[in-house]
């Protein structure tokens, strides 16, 4: 208790008495060294910590590089970031009705990857020898969009979106038509290069 | 402005009077270095703050990610194997400064009336900071880890009445499981830091209260904490930092293979600040009185010691034997460790172990960063079928009792028995049979065909040698003639191409990719097997004379084989029928001295031993066990002719 009453609490004073106020010159040079030393010391780990938490942008390689095509051990075939789909064109119905395809292709999570999973869906409709590809995914709001065989149209439940079956909008809910996807046919093989795009803007901008 | 700011923030907040508080402690007899030890454990403790939340937002606490994601930390992260090695070393680091605080404490008298309080709060603290270390070891669910902590948990439920209850609580449950991982995680990242702070808080308000115990005599006036203490204290935590980030760049954290319950890790130790406890278990005479004895009473015991020093003090010379304790203790901790190292420095198995894990550690993590990347149940699936780890294990435990791989036992280890003339000693084993390391190679196939009795000597070794006719021909009979032969065929200069293309013809046969043999000199090797001449012009006795099963285009006998078959002799498809049956008629019969593996092995583990031995893998930079073929003695023939009974024919 005793040595607790000897310090002093006049807070008006600022840095005190006798000794260490002798060489005003000397107690900068101490005062700036301890305030440099001591935020160095500080600012290492802080800026390590904060570089690190900054890693999803500052990562150059992001993923293991993928052999460019060729089928990889999970059987998705690819090239070109076309996917071969697992359905071909005889497959489609001939007159045109869309059929609904789920779209393979292996998952990178971090450092998991999980070949040949459904990563989406698309409408497929076949028009003579060529085919339409649609991706599933309502350009509004992003529900799925579904197909009316009675209307004869393309339909959203979630904000009743209307497209018809070449995809162009029906009605003014969703800001752009159906996003197509680049398809490229190989004698009866159907490829896709699947894409995802940004919700509710005009212009089709892929995500 | 700046000043009416100030002012302004001064009024609403009375940051001035706390700053004021905060820096200007009195130092009585002036700032001295003995007093740096809190500031560091106080500037280490924020560094792991700051370092275990960056780690927090990248780990995965299951056993199937926790390994993974350390492994993403550590290789693939920005700044990453920074962050980790931080937070690993400067755990470490810890426990050293906790050490200087307390011994600087208790020699300062600084426990003593009326600071008893702190003294049992900083007490306290250091419980808590070693239950960190304990729970952060585990968190990366690597083998070296994982071992360790067993023990840890085993010793849990060596507390006497309630040790199984103890052990489960720590577990999350009977086993290790998720929630080993979960609850370890939990106790690391929230309820001991926590913990931590609050006493923390409570510790430095006490000191505060009774002020700086001063260690006479003084060595100059009166200073405020501001700034000569704290320019002390910056530099000596620059120093922790520096030695810190040094072993972080220069050494790095550590990450042994994924954990694995079914292969056992035999260099498991604790972290090195509790090998003395380690190696203080395993006296026999610690060992005699039972777990709970060596791990729970004594360490108790001594810190109930350390507890009621500050009650010896009262007594008179209770301080001097308070110091006296202190340093028998530290004394005999430092003496414990230096024993343990020492003894795990000199022991071949123990290094062998770390050798084996350091291998697998790195091939692993070579294999987690292929473009297959890791699958969703985890890195240890990985290396559970891959050849390059599992066929050096297989290969020791099925083969290493006759064959040698490079001299060792496919694990790196020499292979060594108990010495019959003096028991105590251990000596290297002879091998019974032929060393395999360059199995099917070209240097195997050369040494095969002009070299053979040599190649194969070590099978004087075996105890069967010599003691059936037949036996003997293994070294001196029809192939060894022939290869007599051959060797003075080919020594003429003009054959020795010939020799190159019978190599290379027979190093087709193996089918491997990684040997690509050279077409050209494959055509020559099969025209000179197909009756062909020598390049000077004598006449070649073609291996198909008796095997006559060598190669897929020459007929096979309708004879029963007399003579091993050798078509695709090398290949994995030939291996596997020679490991499956090296007795069958097909190749050795009667003569056969071998085991028989189709029993013995699983058809995937024979796989994995076969791929390794055919150097059919994911290609590695991962170094092999070094040579120990100089550690081999020579042949016994040599050194005892007299015990090799005279050759039958």
């Amino acid at each position: 208790m005793s040595d607790h009453s000897t310090a002093p609490l006049d807070s008006s004073s600022g840095p005190p008495d006798s000794g260490a106020a002798e060489t005003p010159r000397r107690n900068f040079v101490v005062q700036f060294l301890a305030g440099a030393l001591g935020a160095l010391a500080g600012l290492v780990p802080a800026v390590t910590g904060g570089l690190f938490f900054l890693d999803p942008i500052l990562r150059k390689n992001k993923a293991p590089a993928a052999p460019a095509e060729g089928t990889d051990a999970g059987g998705v075939v690819k090239k070109d970031g076309f996917i071969r789909m697992n359905i071909t064109l005889d497959a489609l119905p001939a007159d045109g009705t869309p059929l609904q395809v789920k779209v393979f292709d292996d998952i990178i999570n971090v450092w998991n990857k999980i070949p040949n999973q459904p990563v989406g869906s698309v409408w497929m409709r076949r028009i003579n020898d060529q085919v339409l590809v649609f991706n599933t995914v309502c350009p509004h709001l992003g529900c799925a969009v579904e197909h009316r065989a009675a209307e004869g149209d393309f339909y959203c439940p979630c904000h009743l979106s209307a497209f018809g079956l070449d995809g162009e909008k029906k009605n003014p809910i969703p800001p752009r038509g159906m996003d197509s996807l680049e398809v490229r046919q190989e004698g009866h093989e159907v490829w896709v290069r699947f894409q995802n795009f940004r919700a509710a803007t005009p212009e089709k901008v892929p995500v | 402005m700046i000043q009416s700011l100030i002012q302004w923030l001064d009024h609403r907040t009375g940051i001035k009077d706390l700053l004021h508080e905060a820096l200007y402690e009195r130092v009585p007899g002036g700032a001295r270095w003995r007093y740096v030890w809190g500031s560091t454990l106080v500037f280490t403790f924020s560094l792991q703050m700051i370092t275990g939340l960056c780690l927090m937002t990248a780990y995965s606490a299951s056993t199937q990610t926790a390994w993974e994601s350390v492994y993403y930390i550590q290789n693939q992260m920005f700044l990453g194997n920074v962050v980790r090695g931080l937070h690993h070393f400067a755990a470490q680091a810890m426990v050293v400064l906790l050490a200087f605080h307390l011994i600087q404490v208790i020699i300062d008298g600084a426990y003593k009336a009326p600071r008893e309080i702190n003294f049992w709060l900083g007490l306290i603290l250091m419980k808590i900071v070693l239950g960190l270390g304990l729970t952060g070891y585990l968190l990366p669910w690597d083998q070296k880890g994982y071992y360790a902590t067993q023990v840890s948990t085993k010793i849990m439920g060596a507390t006497p009445l309630v040790g199984p209850e103890v052990q489960t609580l720590a577990q999350g449950g009977e086993a290790y499981s998720h929630h080993t991982l979960t609850r370890f995680f939990a106790m690391h990242v929230g309820i001991l830091p926590g913990l931590l702070v609050a006493f923390l808080a409570l510790h430095i308000y006490v000191f505060r209260r009774h002020g700086l115990t001063v260690k006479e005599p003084k060595k100059g006036p009166d200073t405020m904490f501001w700034p000569d203490q704290v320019l002390k204290d910056a530099v000596a935590c620059l120093g922790v930092l520096a030695v810190v980030m040094l072993l972080t760049l220069f050494k790095g954290a550590e990450l042994s293979p994924p954990a694995d319950p079914s292969e056992g890790y035999a260099a498991a130790r604790p972290e090195w600040y509790f090998l003395f406890l380690f190696r203080f278990l395993k006296f026999e005479a610690v060992e005699h009185f039972g777990l709970a004895f060596g791990a729970i009473i004594v360490p108790g015991a001594l810190m109930g010691v350390l507890f009621a020093m500050p009650l010896i003090a009262r007594l008179k010379g209770g301080h001097k034997v308070n110091c006296a304790f202190t340093w028998v203790v530290m004394a005999g901790i430092t003496l414990l460790t230096a024993m343990a190292f020492y003894e795990d420095g000199t022991d071949p198995d123990h290094q062998a172990a770390i050798a084996e894990a350091s291998r697998d550690a790195h091939r692993i993590q070579e294999l987690a960063g292929r473009p297959s990347m890791i699958p969703v149940d985890g890195a240890l699936s990985v290396l559970r079928q891959d050849p390059f780890t599992q066929g050096p294990k297989l290969f020791a435990k099925h083969c290493s009792s006759c064959h040698r791989w490079d001299g060792h036992n496919g694990r790196g280890s020499l292979v060594r028995q108990v010495d019959d003339q003096d028991k105590s000693k251990k000596i290297v084993t002879r091998p019974e049979a032929v060393d395999l390391a360059k199995f099917a190679s070209r240097e195997w196939m050369k040494s095969v065909v002009v070299n053979y009795s040599s190649h194969f000597a070590a099978l004087q070794n075996a105890a069967w040698y010599g003691k059936k006719d037949g036996d003997i021909d293994v070294l001196e009979g029809e192939m060894a003639g022939a290869s007599k032969e051959y060797s003075e065929a080919f020594q003429k200069p003009e054959n020795a191409k010939d020799l190159d293309a019978l190599v290379e013809y027979l190093v087709a046969q193996t089918s491997r990719k990684d040997l690509k043999p050279d077409d050209a000199l494959v055509a020559r090797g099969q025209a000179l097997m197909e009756g062909g001449d020598l390049a000077d012009g004598s006449s070649f006795n073609s291996c198909t004379n008796c095997h006559d099963r060598i190669g897929r285009k020459f007929a096979v006998s309708e004879d029963e084989f007399s003579y091993p078959d050798l078509a695709g002799y090398g290949s994995a498809a030939w291996l596997k029928a020679f490991l499956t049956n090296p007795g069958s008629s097909q190749f050795y019969g009667e003569k056969n001295h071998m085991p028989a593996y189709a029993e013995k092995m699983t058809p995937a583990e024979m796989d994995l031993l076969i791929q390794w031995m055919t150097g059919d893998y994911y290609k590695t930079e991962v170094h092999e066990y070094p040579s120990r073929l100089s550690d081999i003695p020579a042949p016994q023939a040599a050194a005892e002719p007299a015990a090799q009974p005279a050759p039958a024919s």
